[in-house]
C-alpha cells in the first residue's frame, strides 16, 4: 500500500491507527526473526504512539505523517529509545534527545516501529558487520541484502514497515535497496539536517528514506528536509513539495550516460539499466552519452577521506563517557585501548586505522590532501555534465545481492563494489535507485537517477515515470 | 660562556561571551562540577557544533587590538587526542587558516615582536585527581570554552619584553571587550617557548616549552630559571632537549612533562561540521569602527597632549574603567592634571580601601568636573574638595550641595578675618615672639590655629596673606 493511500484509509477511518501498526508488529513477529531486519521493535511505544495518531486523526488535526508506521536505521538518536549503530560500543546507548528527523515527523504523531539493523556504525555494504548479526535478503535469505542499510531495506522489501528511514554515506540507502527491490532515495548534502545521525563521516553522512516506490521517497522527503539552526551545514536550499510529481515533464529531458560506470558491472545489470534507458528514450528524452573520467580515482577517494573522518569521529568512543567500557586497564590509557579493542568490530577498526594513517603527519599530502584533490574535480566534472543533461542515469551496484558469506573475506573488493554510488556523496548530489530488472538468480538490479542539486523533484519523478510502467515483483519471503 | 635567550609566546585567552563556542550552555567561571553541560559540549554521538557568532566577533577584535589582520576566510580543523577529559576526543581548532595573522605589539625599547597568528578553539574539561579514593573524576564544566590562542613569533630576547608584552596584551584584550585577562583564574594562561644562544649567534638553539605560568611574575621566575638551567647544560657540554615542562611557583623550578618523542601526532584535518568563516568588508569595517581606543593609543594621548607623567598615564589607563570616567570627566572640565591628582589621589584611594568598582560608583563624571572647578576656582580649598569627594564616594550627591551643607565654601571675605587673627596673634604670644625672634617654623602652627578658628570655610591663602602682613 502506499503512502498517499495509507493516508487515506486512515483519515477516511477505514482503518484505525492501531490497527495498522499492530499489523505490522504482527509481521515483524512472523518473519523478522529470519531477517533479523530490526534491532530494536518498539512493540509497546508504538501501540501508544499510533494511540495519539488515532487520537489527531479523531479530531481532526492529523498530518500527512500521523500513524503511519515506519522504521529507524539504529544510527539515528531517538529519545529513550536504544540507538546501537549495531555495534558493541553502544549496544546500551539510549539517547536523552531526538534526531531533528525524528523530532520533525513525531510532530505529526508518525508512529515507530523499532530501529533497523545495519553494518557497524553503517561501514560496509553488506549489513553484515552488525554486532547483532547480519540481515537476510526477503528475496533469498541466503543473500545479503547490501549496507549499510540493509536492515531498512529488508523491512520495507518484506513488508515490515510502510517506509524506512536510512543514512547513505557512500551507498548506503541506494544499494541495499537495489538489493532487496525497494526504492532509495539519498538527498542532495544539507538537505535534511544531520543533528542526531551518529556521524560516520560527516562530510558525506546523508540521511535517505527506503521505500515502496518513488513517490513514497518523496512523500517522506517532505517531512524531513529543511534548514535547521542545529546543523550549520543544512540548507535552506531544498523547497516545493516533494509529491506533486505530476507537473514534471519527463520526455523533454536529456538523461546523461556516463560511459565509466559500465565498465566493471555484470552484463546483467548493464543490460538492464541500458533496458530503462532506451524506456526513457521511447518516452522523449535524450540520452547524451557523456563521461566522469576521475570515475577510477573516485573509490580510493573515497574511503580516505570517509575513513579519515570516521577515525575522528569515533574516537568518542573511549569507554570514558560513553558506551562499552573494558574492565581492563590500570589507567586511562589502558582504559582506552582495551575499550576500543573490544567495543569495535574488525571492519570498524579497519576503517579507523586506515583513517588515522591517511591524516598522519607525513602522509597527510599523499593521501587525504590527494583525495580532496579528486573530490574537487570529480565536483567539476559532474557540473561539466550537468551542463549538458537534467539527470544521469547508471547502475546503483556492479552486480546484485551476492551469497552470505561470500566477499566479506576480502575488504578491498567490497570497496570497489561501491563504485558506482560514491560518486554522488563525494559531490554532495541527489540520487534515486529504483529496481529495473532482475538477475538470472532472481534478484533484484538497481538503477540509479542522479539529479543537479537540491533537484530531488525531478530524479524522483523521473524514477516514479519508469516505476509506473515496470512491473516489480514481491519479495518471497 | 654568555648565552642570549630566545623566546616566544603562546597564550589562551578566554572570550568573554555569554554562552560557549559551540553550543548554548553559559560561559562562566567556577560553579559545581557539570552544571553547564548539554549533548553537545560533551560530545554525545549524533550532536553537531553550533558556531557562536559572538566568539567569532571577539576573536577579530583581538586582532584588530593587536594590529593583525583579520583574514576574510578562516576555518576550522580538528586536532585528534585521546584525553579523558575531551570528551569528543577531538579538539575544534583553527589550523591551516587562522582568523588573524600578522600583527605585532612594540614593547620596553621600542622593539616590535611580532604576533604569527590568533586562532579561536575550544578548552577541554578538566580532570580531578582524588588520591584518596584512588580515582579520578571529570568535570566538562569547562569543555567548550571559547579560547583564543595568540602566537608570538621568537622575537623576546630579555624578561622585561616578555612581561611589558603581557602586560599590554592583557590590557589590550580588556579594552577590546575579549578577555578579562585574570591569569590567576586562569582566564589568561601563558606557554613560554625558550631557547638559550651564544652570545652573538643567529642559529637558535633547541627549546623547552614552560606552561603553568600564572603570573606576570611567575614568567619573570620561570624565563630566568630556564635560563640558567639550559646555560648550566650547555656550559658542561650537555644539548638541551626538546620537551614540555611545568612551572612550579612554590619551588620556582620547572620539571619535565614529556619530551618531544612523546609528542603526539594531532593528525589534523578540516573539521566537516563547521563551515568556514567568512567576512565582508563591510563587516570588517563595522568591527573595526565599534572598536574603544586602545590603551597605547590613549596613553600617547595623555602624556603627549595632556602632558601627564607617563607614570601617572599608566596609572590611569591600567583601568579601562577608570580611564573612562577621566576621560568623561575632562572632557567636561579639561583641567587634566587636577583632575589626574584628585582621581589618583582621593578617588584611587578610597575605590582601593572600599575594594569597590569604578562602574560602582555613586557620582557621575560631571560631579568630578564640577568639584575640580569649585577647587582650582577657590570655592573650596584643597583639603576641602578631599573631604568632599570622600563624601560623594561615601553617598553620592552633588558637590555644590555637599559644599553648602557642610560649609565647606570659602569665605572669601578679608574683612571678618581680621579679628580672627588678632585674636590669634594674642592667643599665642610667646609663638609669635619666637617667629619674630627668627623661628619660621613656628608660622605653621600660628597658622593652624588661625585655620581652626576661622573654620571649615575659610580660605587659607587669605589667611596666611593677612598674618603674613600682621606678624611683619
Amino acid at each position: 500500500m502506499d503512502l498517499v493511500t495509507m493516508r487515506e484509509k486512515l483519515d477516511k477511518k477505514e482503518i484505525s491507527a492501531v490497527e495498522l501498526t499492530q499489523s505490522y508488529l504482527d509481521k515483524i513477529k512472523e518473519k523478522d526473526k529470519e531477517l533479523n531486519s530490526y534491532i530494536t521493535v518498539c512493540e509497546d511505544a508504538a501501540i501508544e504512539q499510533a494511540k495519539a495518531a488515532q487520537e489527531m486523526i479523531d479530531s481532526g488535526n492529523a498530518g500527512a505523517f500521523t500513524g503511519l508506521p515506519i522504521s529507524v536505521k539504529d544510527n539515528i538518536c531517538t529519545n529513550g529509545v536504544k540507538t546501537t549503530c549495531a555495534s558493541k560500543m553502544l549496544a546500551d546507548f539510549v539517547p536523552i534527545y531526538d534526531a531533528t528527523v525524528m523530532e520533525k515527523l513525531n510532530k505529526e504523531k508518525i508512529v515507530m516501529l523499532g530501529k533497523t539493523n545495519m553494518d557497524e556504525f553503517a561501514m560496509g555494504g553488506s549489513s553484515q558487520t552488525s554486532y547483532f548479526g547480519g540481515v537476510k535478503n526477503p528475496y533469498d535469505t541466503s543473500r545479503v541484502t547490501g549496507g549499510s542499510s540493509g536492515g531498512a531495506a529488508a523491512s520495507v522489501a518484506a513488508g515490515l514497515c510502510a517506509a524506512a528511514l536510512g543514512s547513505d554515506t557512500g551507498g548506503s540507502v541506494r544499494q541495499p535497496a537495489s538489493f532487496c527491490g525497494v526504492t532509495g532515495l539519498k538527498p542532495t548534502y544539507g538537505a535534511v539536517s544531520r543533528w542526531g545521525l551518529i556521524a560516520f563521516a560527516s562530510s558525506l553522512d546523508q540521511i535517505g528514506v527506503l521505500a515502496n516506490s518513488a513517490a513514497d521517497t518523496g512523500y517522506m522527503l517532505n517531512g524531513i528536509y529543511g534548514r535547521d539552526f542545529n546543523d550549520a551545514t543544512s540548507s535552506a536550499k531544498s523547497k516545493g513539495d516533494y509529491t506533486r510529481l505530476a507537473g514534471t515533464d519527463i520526455s523533454k529531458l536529456k538523461i546523461g550516460i556516463p560511459k565509466e560506470f559500465f565498465d566493471g558491472v555484470t552484463d546483467e545489470v548493464k543490460t538492464a539499466v541500458l533496458k530503462a534507458a532506451d524506456y526513457y528514450k521511447a518516452l522523449g528524452c535524450e540520452l547524451v552519452e557523456c563521461s566522469l573520467p576521475s570515475l577510477e580515482y573516485a573509490v580510493s577517494a573515497y574511503y580516505l577521506i570517509s575513513s579519515a573522518e570516521a577515525a575522528s569521529n569515533l574516537s568518542r568512543f573511549d569507554g570514558i563517557k560513553y558506551g562499552y567500557r573494558s574492565g581492563l586497564g590500570e589507567d586511562f590509557n589502558d582504559l582506552i585501548k582495551a575499550s576500543r579493542r573490544e567495543g569495535f568490530g574488525d571492519e570498524v577498526k579497519r576503517r579507523i586505522m586506515l583513517g588515522n594513517y591517511a591524516l598522519c603527519s607525513g602522509y597527510y599530502d599523499a593521501y587525504y590532501k590527494n583525495a580532496t584533490r579528486i573530490r574537487t574535480q570529480i565536483r567539476k566534472e559532474y557540473a561539466d555534465i550537468f551542463e549538458k543533461c537534467n539527470v544521469i542515469l547508471t547502475p546503483t551496484a556492479p552486480t546484485t545481492a551476492y551469497k552470505i558469506g561470500e566477499q566479506e573475506h576480502d575488504p578491498v573488493k567490497m570497496y570497489l563494489a561501491d563504485i558506482c554510488t560514491v560518486t554522488v556523496n563525494i559531490a554532495g548530489l541527489p540520487a534515486i535507485s529504483t529496481t529495473c530488472g532482475y538477475g538470472e538468480n532472481g534478484m533484484p538490479i538497481g538503477m540509479s537517477l542522479t539529479g543537479r542539486a537540491f533537484d530531488e523533484q525531478t530524479i524522483i519523478a523521473v524514477c516514479d515515470r519508469f516505476e509506473r510502467d515496470f512491473d516489480r515483483k514481491e519479495a518471497r519471503i | 660562556m654568555r648565552y642570549q635567550p630566545v623566546i616566544g609566546l603562546e597564550i589562551h585567552a578566554e572570550l568573554l561571551t555569554d554562552s560557549k563556542v559551540f553550543c548554548t550552555c553559559q560561559n562562566e567561571f567556577g560553579g559545581s562540577e557539570n552544571t553547564r553541560v548539554c549533548p553537545r559540549c560533551s560530545g554525545m554521538p549524533g550532536t553537531l557544533p553550533l558556531l557562536n557568532q559572538n566568539a567569532v566577533k571577539l576573536a577579530a577584535r583581538a586582532g584588530i587590538a593587536t594590529d593583525c589582520t583579520v583574514n576574510k576566510y578562516s576555518a576550522f580543523d580538528r586536532k585528534n587526542y585521546f584525553y579523558p577529559d575531551l570528551p569528543k576526543a577531538y579538539q575544534i581548532t583553527q589550523f591551516e587558516s587562522p582568523i588573524c595573522t600578522n600583527g605585532h605589539i612594540t614593547v620596553v625599547g621600542g622593539k616590535d615582536i611580532r604576533i604569527n597568528r590568533i586562532h579561536i578553539e575550544e578548552d577541554a574539561g578538566k580532570l580531578v585527581h582524588d588520591d584518596y579514593e584512588g580515582v579520578s573524576l571529570a568535570d566538562y564544566n569547562r569543555c567548550g570554552v571559547p579560547l583564543i590562542e595568540i602566537v608570538t613569533e621568537p622575537d623576546f630576547r630579555t624578561i622585561e619584553e616578555v612581561q611589558d608584552f603581557m602586560e599590554q596584551i592583557a590590557l589590550r584584550l580588556k579594552y577590546a571587550g575579549v578577555c578579562d585577562a585574570r591569569m590567576e583564574q586562569g582566564s589568561l594562561r601563558v606557554d613560554v617557548n625558550i631557547s638559550i644562544m651564544p652570545v652573538g649567534s643567529d642559529v637558535f638553539g633547541t627549546r623547552a616549552e614552560i606552561k603553568n605560568l600564572n603570573s606576570v611574575k611567575a614568567i619573570g621566575r620561570a624565563i630566568a630559571y630556564e635560563i640558567e638551567r639550559q646555560s648550566e647544560i650547555l656550559d658542561n657540554g650537555g644539548t638541551v632537549v626538546q620537551e614540555t615542562r611545568r612551572f612550579n611557583d612554590n619551588h620556582g623550578n620547572t620539571k619535565a612533562l614529556r619530551s618531544k618523542e612523546e609528542a603526539h601526532d594531532y593528525r589534523y584535518f578540516p573539521e566537516p561540521d563547521i563551515p568556514p568563516v567568512l567576512f565582508t568588508d563591510e563587516e570588517l569595517e563595522e568591527i573595526v569602527n565599534s572598536m574603544p581606543e586602545m590603551p597605547q593609543k590613549r596613553f600617547a594621548r595623555y602624556t603627549k597632549a595632556y602632558g601627564l607623567p607617563s607614570d601617572d598615564a599608566s596609572l590611569i589607563i591600567s583601568n579601562k574603567d577608570f580611564s573612562d570616567f577621566y576621560d568623561e570627566t575632562v572632557k567636561i572640565n579639561p583641567d587634566y592634571k587636577q583632575v589626574s591628582n584628585l582621581m589618583l589621589g582621593e578617588l584611587l584611594r578610597n575605590l582601593n580601601d572600599s575594594g569597590a568598582a569604578v562602574t560602582d560608583l555613586k557620582f557621575a563624571p560631571s560631579d568630578l568636573a564640577k568639584l575640580v572647578e569649585m577647587s582650582s576656582g577657590s570655592t573650596v580649598s584643597k583639603n576641602a574638595a578631599k573631604d568632599i569627594l570622600k563624601i560623594m564616594f561615601d553617598n553620592g550627591g552633588k558637590p555644590e550641595e555637599i559644599a553648602k551643607e557642610n560649609g565647606f565654601i570659602m569665605d572669601n571675605d578679608a574683612s571678618g578675618l581680621e579679628a580672627v587673627i588678632d585674636k590669634v596673634i594674642v592667643d599665642n604670644a610667646d609663638s609669635v615672639e619666637s617667629y619674630k625672634s627668627g623661628n619660621a617654623k613656628v608660622f605653621g602652627f600660628i597658622m593652624g590655629q588661625a585655620m581652626r578658628l576661622a573654620g571649615k570655610g575659610a580660605n587659607p591663602k587669605l589667611i596666611k596673606d593677612l598674618l603674613t602682613e600682621k606678624l611683619k
